[in-house]
C-alpha cells in the first residue's frame, strides 16, 4: 500500500518524459557523437601502443561507450529541480503532502532513469555497437553484477544530488555549487577517464571518496577490467557509500526543515 | 550608436544587480575555474601516458585549450540563451521583449549577460602564456590583432550556432535539451581535428564549425602552416554563421505564437 | 484620426491533443493529432484617438490574442491592422515606441533592482530626454503616489504597489496609445480606484487612447464609454455601453420590504392585470417586482402597493451590467437597433 504512491510517481515521470519527444531523436545522436569523439581521442592517445594501464584500445572504447550510456541512467537534475522548488517556495506545498519529499524526488529520478535506460541507453548502445569496435561480454554473471552496480551508482549519484539540492536552504543561490559538483563528478567518477590512469597518489585519495562508485566501478565490471573478486569488493564499497551518504542527508534535511519554518516557505 | 549606449545602460544595471549577491559571483567564478582546471587535468593525465597526439605535443594541446577559453568566455558572457525556450517562450517573457523598441535578440542578449564569465578569458590567456613560453612562440606585431579577429570570429560562430538552436523553439513546441548537449560537442574543437575521421572533421569544420573556435585559429599561432588557410577562414565563418542565425531568428519571431491566451 | 484600424483580422492556432495512457503516449512520439482553431475570427473595428474602449469577453474568447496582434507580438494569419498609422509587426521597433503596454500578470520591471533604476533604463530604451521625463513623470509619480516606492527593489513591493509602478513604467515615453491587459487583477478596491482616476486623468490631459481588457466590469463601467465584446473569436457587440444596457434591459426591478405580514399571493392579486412578475426572498422578506421600464407603469405599481400596505423600504434597481453580460453570453449575440 505504502509503495503505491511512489510507483505512481515513477509512472508519471515516465509519461512526462515521453511527452518531450524531440529530446530522444537528437539525444541518442549526440551521445553517439560524444562517444565517437572520445573513441578518436583515445585511438590517437593509444597510437601504436597495445595497452595502457592494463586496458586495450578496444576495452577503452567499450569503457567510454558504457560509461556514457550508464550516465543516461544514473544522471538526473534533481539538485536543480530542488533548488528551483525551494527558491519559488513550492517546497512548502510539497511538504504538506503525505509523502516523504526526498523519497519522492528519488522516485522521480528513478522513473526518469528507467525511461532513459530503455529509450536512450539501449538503442544508443546498439547504434554505438554498430559504429565502433566494442567488445561485448555475453556472460550472464557479468551482466548481473553490472545491473546491481549501476543501480547502486544511481543511488550514490542521487544522494549527492539531494545533498546539493538541500544546500539551497542555506545558500540563496547555489547554481555555482551545482555546476561545480557536476564537473567534479564527471572527472572523479571515472566518466572521462578510468581511475587507473591517474597518478598513484590521486588514486589513493579517490579510494576514500564516493565518486568512483558512480561510473568507474560499473564500467570496469562491464569491460571485464575487474576480476570477480575485485567486482564483489567494489560493489560492497558502493553499497557502503549508499548507506554512509544517507546519514548527512537525514541530518541536514532535518535542520533544513526548521529553516523553512523560519523563512515561512 | 543608440545600441552602444543601451548596451552600457544594461551593463551598469547588471552590475548593480550582481553586487547585491556578491558571494554568488565568487562561487560561480570558482566553479568556472574548477571546470577549466578539470579539463587541464584531463590533458595532463592523458599526456602522462603518451608523448604525442597525432603529431601534436602536450604544450600545443594546452595552448589550443587556452585559446579556446577566450572566445568561449566571451560567448558565455553574452549568449547565455541555453534556457531560451523555458524562460522566454514557455513563461511568455518574449511578450514583454516584443513590446520594446529594441531588436528582440539584442534585448535578450542584454538581459541575460553574465559578465563574470569574462574572467574565463583571463584564465585562457594565462594558459596560453604558460604553454607559449614552453613552446618558445614568437610574437609578431600583428599577432595580437589577428588574435582579436580570431576571437571575434569564434564568438560569432558559437553565438550563431546557439541562436539557431534557440530558434528551434519557434517552430517546435516541445522542450528540447539540445543546448546542454551541444556544449559537449563544442568541446571537440579543442582537440586537433586530424585525430578524428573525415566525417567528424567535416562536421566540425562546416556543419557545427567548432574547430574554428579552438584548433584552427590556434594553429596559426603555433605556426602549423598546413592549417593557415583554415585559420584565416575563422572570421569569415563567424560572419556567415551569425548572419544566418539572425535571419533565422527574425523569421522565427514572425512565427512566435505567444504563451497561453 | 483613428488610433486603431482592424480589418478582417484572423489568427489560427494548431491545437495538439495528446492520446491517453502509456500506449497513447507512444503513438504521440511519432504522430500527433491536431486541429486548427481560429482564436480570432475575422474581426473588424476602429478606435478613434482619445477613446477609452473596453475589450471584454470570457476566457479564451480571443482578447489576449487580439491585444498581442495589436501590439506587434503576434503575426496575424490574415487581415489588416493599422495602429498609430503603422503595421505593428512589420515595423515593430518603430511602432512600439508609440504604445505603452501593461500586462497585469507579467512584470515589465527588473525584479532585483530598485524601481527608479528600471525607470532609468526604460527611459534610455525609449529615448526620452531628461526634460520630457521630468515634465511628464514627476506628475505621473505624484498622481500614482509611488514616490516612496522608487528606491525599493521590485521583489519587495506588494501587488498593488507593483501595479502602480508598472503603469508608470508603461507611460515613461508618454505614448498616445495604451494597452492594458487585466490591469486590476487581484487588486483591492482602493488601488483600483486610484488607478481608474489616474487613467481618466491622463486620457483627459494627453488625449491618450486606452484599450482595456478586464474581467472586472466595474472597471469598464467607470472608464469606458464604448465596449467591444468578443465571443469565440468574433465581435458580438461593438458600441456604447449605455446603449447596450438600454437594448438589453428587459426592465427594472422594484424591491419592497413591508412593515406588516404579507404573502406572495396577496401582492400578486393586488397587481392583477398589470405586466408584473413577483418574486420573494423568504429569508429577508424581500419582495421583488419585475416590470417593464416605463415610468408610467412603475409609478402605478408603487402607488398601488403603497396604498395597500405599510412600507419599510423601497428600491428601484436597474439590471446590473454583470447580469447583462451573462445574459448576452447565454443568448450568444446582441441585436442593436
Amino acid at each position: 500500500m505504502k509503495l503505491d504512491k511512489y510507483l505512481e510517481m515513477i509512472r508519471i515521470r515516465f509519461l512526462m518524459m515521453l511527452a518531450y519527444r524531440t529530446n530522444y531523436y537528437t539525444g541518442i545522436l549526440i551521445y553517439s557523437i560524444n562517444i565517437g569523439a572520445y573513441y578518436f581521442l583515445w585511438s590517437a592517445i593509444y597510437g601504436s601502443k597495445e595497452q595502457i594501464q592494463g586496458l586495450s584500445v578496444t576495452q577503452m572504447t567499450t569503457y567510454v561507450a558504457i560509461s556514457w550510456m550508464a550516465r543516461a541512467f544514473y544522471f538526473n537534475n534533481l539538485d536543480r529541480e530542488m533548488a528551483m522548488e525551494i527558491k519559488e517556495g513550492r517546497v512548502a506545498v510539497e511538504l504538506i503532502r503525505p509523502y516523504n519529499y526526498l523519497g519522492m524526488k528519488t522516485m522521480q529520478g528513478l522513473g526518469e532513469g528507467i525511461f532513459r535506460l530503455i529509450f536512450f541507453s539501449v538503442p544508443g548502445f546498439i547504434l554505438v555497437y554498430l559504429l565502433f569496435p566494442i567488445q561485448l561480454s555475453w556472460k550472464p554473471d557479468i551482466w548481473a553484477l553490472f545491473a546491481v552496480s549501476i543501480l547502486l551508482s544511481f543511488f550514490i549519484n542521487t544522494e549527492l544530488n539531494l545533498l546539493t539540492g538541500i544546500t539551497t536552504f542555506f545558500l540563496y543561490n547555489n547554481t555555482g555549487l551545482i555546476r561545480a559538483k557536476r564537473v567534479v563528478i564527471d572527472l572523479f567518477s571515472g566518466l572521462l577517464l578510468p581511475m587507473s590512469f591517474f597518478p598513484g597518489w590521486a588514486q589513493e585519495v579517490m579510494r576514500y571518496l564516493p565518486f568512483q562508485g558512480i561510473s568507474y566501478i560499473p564500467s570496469m565490471i562491464f569491460t571485464e577490467g575487474f576480476t570477480h573478486h575485485q567486482a564483489f569488493e567494489a560493489i560492497g564499497q558502493q553499497f557502503l557509500w549508499v548507506i554512509l551518504l544517507f546519514i548527512p542527508i537525514r541530518l541536514i534535511w532535518s535542520i533544513a526543515k526548521k529553516q523553512i519554518v523560519i523563512q515561512g516557505g | 550608436m543608440f545600441y552602444v549606449k543601451i548596451f552600457f545602460q544594461y551593463m551598469s544595471q547588471y552590475i548593480k544587480t550582481r553586487l547585491q549577491y556578491r558571494t554568488d559571483i565568487f562561487v560561480e567564478f570558482f566553479s568556472d575555474l574548477l571546470s577549466q582546471a578539470i579539463n587541464l587535468i584531463f590533458i595532463l593525465v592523458v599526456f602522462g601516458h603518451t608523448q604525442f597526439l597525432n603529431g601534436w605535443n602536450r604544450d600545443e594541446i594546452i595552448f589550443i585549450y587556452g585559446f579556446f577559453l577566450v572566445p568561449f568566455a566571451v560567448f558565455s558572457a553574452f549568449f547565455n540563451i541555453w534556457d531560451f525556450n523555458e524562460r522566454y517562450i514557455v513563461k511568455g517573457e518574449l511578450d514583454r521583449i516584443l513590446t520594446r523598441p529594441i531588436h528582440s535578440l539584442f534585448q535578450i542578449i542584454l538581459e541575460r549577460m553574465e559578465l563574470e564569465a569574462l574572467l574565463g578569458a583571463i584564465t585562457g590567456l594565462a594558459v596560453m602564456l604558460y604553454a607559449g613560453l614552453h613552446l618558445h612562440i614568437n610574437v609578431e606585431w600583428y599577432d595580437p590583432l589577428l588574435f582579436i579577429f580570431f576571437v571575434i570570429g569564434g564568438v560569432l560562430i558559437y553565438g550563431g550556432i546557439f541562436i539557431m538552436l534557440a530558434c528551434i523553439s519557434f517552430w517546435a513546441d516541445a522542450r528540447t535539451s539540445l543546448m546542454p548537449m551541444m556544449y559537449n560537442i563544442s568541446n571537440y574543437g579543442r582537440y586537433p581535428v586530424n585525430i578524428y575521421n573525415h566525417i567528424i572533421r567535416f562536421v566540425l569544420t562546416w556543419i557545427l564549425p567548432f574547430a574554428f573556435v579552438g584548433v584552427y585559429p590556434a594553429a596559426f599561432f603555433l605556426e602549423k602552416q598546413e592549417w593557415f588557410w583554415y585559420s584565416f577562414l575563422t572570421p569569415v565563418m563567424g560572419i556567415i554563421f551569425f548572419t544566418i542565425s539572425v535571419i533565422l531568428w527574425n523569421q522565427g519571431i514572425k512565427r512566435y505564437r505567444g504563451a497561453g491566451n | 484620426m483613428n488610433a486603431i484600424e482592424v480589418k478582417n483580422l484572423r489568427k489560427e492556432f494548431k491545437a495538439y491533443s495528446s492520446r491517453s495512457g502509456l500506449a497513447g503516449a507512444f503513438r504521440d512520439l511519432f504522430t500527433r493529432n491536431y486541429k486548427i482553431i481560429p482564436a480570432v475570427n475575422d474581426i473588424n473595428f476602429t478606435v478613434k484617438q482619445g477613446e477609452m474602449v473596453g475589450y471584454i469577453g470570457e476566457n479564451g474568447a480571443g482578447k489576449s490574442t487580439t491585444i498581442k496582434m495589436l501590439t506587434g507580438i503576434l503575426t496575424p494569419t490574415s487581415g489588416e491592422i493599422t495602429v498609430n498609422g503603422m503595421n505593428p509587426h512589420k515595423e515593430r521597433e518603430k511602432f512600439v515606441q508609440t504604445i505603452g503596454v501593461v500586462f497585469g500578470q507579467r512584470s515589465q520591471l527588473w525584479w532585483d533592482i530598485a524601481v527608479q533604476e528600471s525607470f532609468r533604463l526604460l527611459k534610455k530604451v525609449y529615448k526620452v530626454s531628461d526634460e520630457q521625463y521630468n515634465n511628464h513623470m514627476d506628475h505621473v509619480i505624484k498622481t500614482l503616489d509611488i514616490e516612496p516606492l522608487l528606491d525599493k527593489p521590485v521583489r519587495k513591493l506588494s501587488l498593488g504597489q507593483r501595479m502602480r509602478c508598472e503603469l508608470a513604467a508603461a507611460l515613461i515615453h508618454n505614448p498616445p496609445l495604451l494597452f492594458l491587459d487585466e490591469p486590476t487583477i487581484g487588486l483591492d478596491v482602493l488601488v483600483k480606484l486610484k488607478i481608474r482616476d489616474f487613467l481618466k486623468e491622463i486620457n483627459e490631459k494627453y488625449n491618450t487612447t486606452i484599450l482595456l481588457t478586464t474581467h472586472d466590469l466595474s472597471d469598464i463601467e467607470a472608464l469606458c464609454e464604448r465596449v467591444i465584446m468578443l465571443d469565440e473569436g468574433k465581435v458580438i457587440y461593438d458600441g456604447a455601453l449605455k446603449k447596450l444596457k438600454e437594448t438589453m434591459d428587459d426592465g427594472k426591478e422594484v424591491q419592497f420590504q413591508f412593515l406588516q405580514n404579507v404573502d406572495l399571493t396577496q401582492v400578486t392579486a393586488l397587481t392583477a392585470g398589470m405586466p408584473v412578475k413577483w418574486e420573494l426572498n423568504e429569508k429577508e422578506q424581500l419582495f421583488t417586482a419585475y416590470i417593464e421600464d416605463q415610468d408610467e407603469l412603475i409609478s402605478q405599481l408603487i402607488s398601488k402597493v403603497v396604498s395597500a400596505y405599510k412600507i419599510k423600504d423601497i428600491k428601484i434597481n436597474e439590471t446590473s451590467t454583470e447580469e447583462l453580460i451573462r445574459n448576452i453570453y447565454e443568448k450568444g449575440a446582441v441585436e442593436v437597433g
